[in-house]
């Protein structure tokens, strides 16, 4: 497995709308928080029922959601599951399967919380970009 | 008006200041200004305006959007703060549903609010995901 630096773990997570906005410093402190992991093929990122515990991106690889039997879409690399399980720790709603050797960069609701306490301004700009998450939703719905 | 040590007390007992002790209570009670309404109100207008940072004490609003009513929220619930964090218009009117006793916090001091108390901040954080969630329900 090739090891990500620090500057390129801060990079990946940066590209979730979670971090919209966020100091670049607190994404640093973030990205030493986060851990790469290996899943082999077949094996579970998350599964469905499970409370959720943290955020994923996958680095390189991909991965299945189903729910059930059924398949509902495709990760590839860059792309995040659990953005907001990690901060509400909800019951998966789907579970998440490699698809052949995959890596993936995880970032626990723990140390998110962590950093959220220390660095108020981190917290600000998620409530920013939930809120800009909210009303657009709220705007599709509607017109 | 309540005092100050009743105030505190009912605010305690609200989750979004649950993680604050009592001079922090003392300083929030200080910081929000209690406010009464009559039913009817409406405290945010779709589109329009009415700012400020709402936590209802008594009472009951209804959250209307496109003149449907999309929730109810009660003592402890609290709305206003999607306008100010993106200095948009509200997208739904607030309504009282009957008299209303809120605490109200001026949009411009939101910000520093949330600064100050970063688990109130977090609070707001899980509650604004979880409003996510039920709206991506909505629109399924």
């Amino acid at each position: 497995m090739m090891a990500l630096g620090t500057t390129e773990k801060a990079e990946l997570l940066g590209r979730s709308e979670l971090f919209e906005g966020a100091p670049a410093a607190a994404l640093g402190r973030l990205a030493e928080r986060a851990g790469e992991r290996s899943f082999a093929d077949g094996e579970y990122l998350v599964r469905q029922g499970q409370a959720g515990t943290g955020l994923w991106v996958i680095v390189s690889g991909s991965a299945r959601v189903v729910r059930g039997s059924e398949e509902l879409s495709h990760l590839g690399p860059g792309q995040f599951l659990g953005e907001l399980a990690v901060i509400d720790q909800q019951p998966r709603l789907a579970s998440v399967v490699a698809t052949g050797p995959t890596v993936a960069l995880g970032l626990a609701s723990w140390d998110l919380f962590a950093e959220v306490e220390k660095d108020p301004e981190l917290a600000a700009a998620m409530l920013r970009g939930l809120a800009h998450r909210l009303r657009q939703v709220i705007g599709e719905a509607h017109h | 008006m309540a005092d100050s040590d009743e105030l505190i007390d009912e605010l305690a007992k609200l989750a979004l200041f649950a993680d604050l002790d009592e001079p922090q209570l003392r300083a929030v009670a200080h910081i929000f200004e209690e406010a009464w309404y009559a039913a009817d109100t409406r405290l945010l207008r779709q589109g329009i305006g009415g700012s400020g940072f709402y936590v209802i004490l008594e009472g009951e609003v209804a959250v209307v959007i496109d003149g449907e009513e999309r929730a109810r929220l009660t003592r402890g619930d609290y709305f206003g703060e999607v306008a100010i964090l993106l200095g948009e218009r509200p997208v739904a009117d607030v309504v009282a549903q009957g008299p209303l006793r809120v605490l109200h916090l001026a949009g411009q001091d939101l910000h520093s609010f949330l600064l100050t108390y970063p688990r109130v901040t977090y609070r707001v954080l899980v509650e604004q995901t979880r409003r996510l969630r039920n709206a991506n329900r909505w629109r399924r």
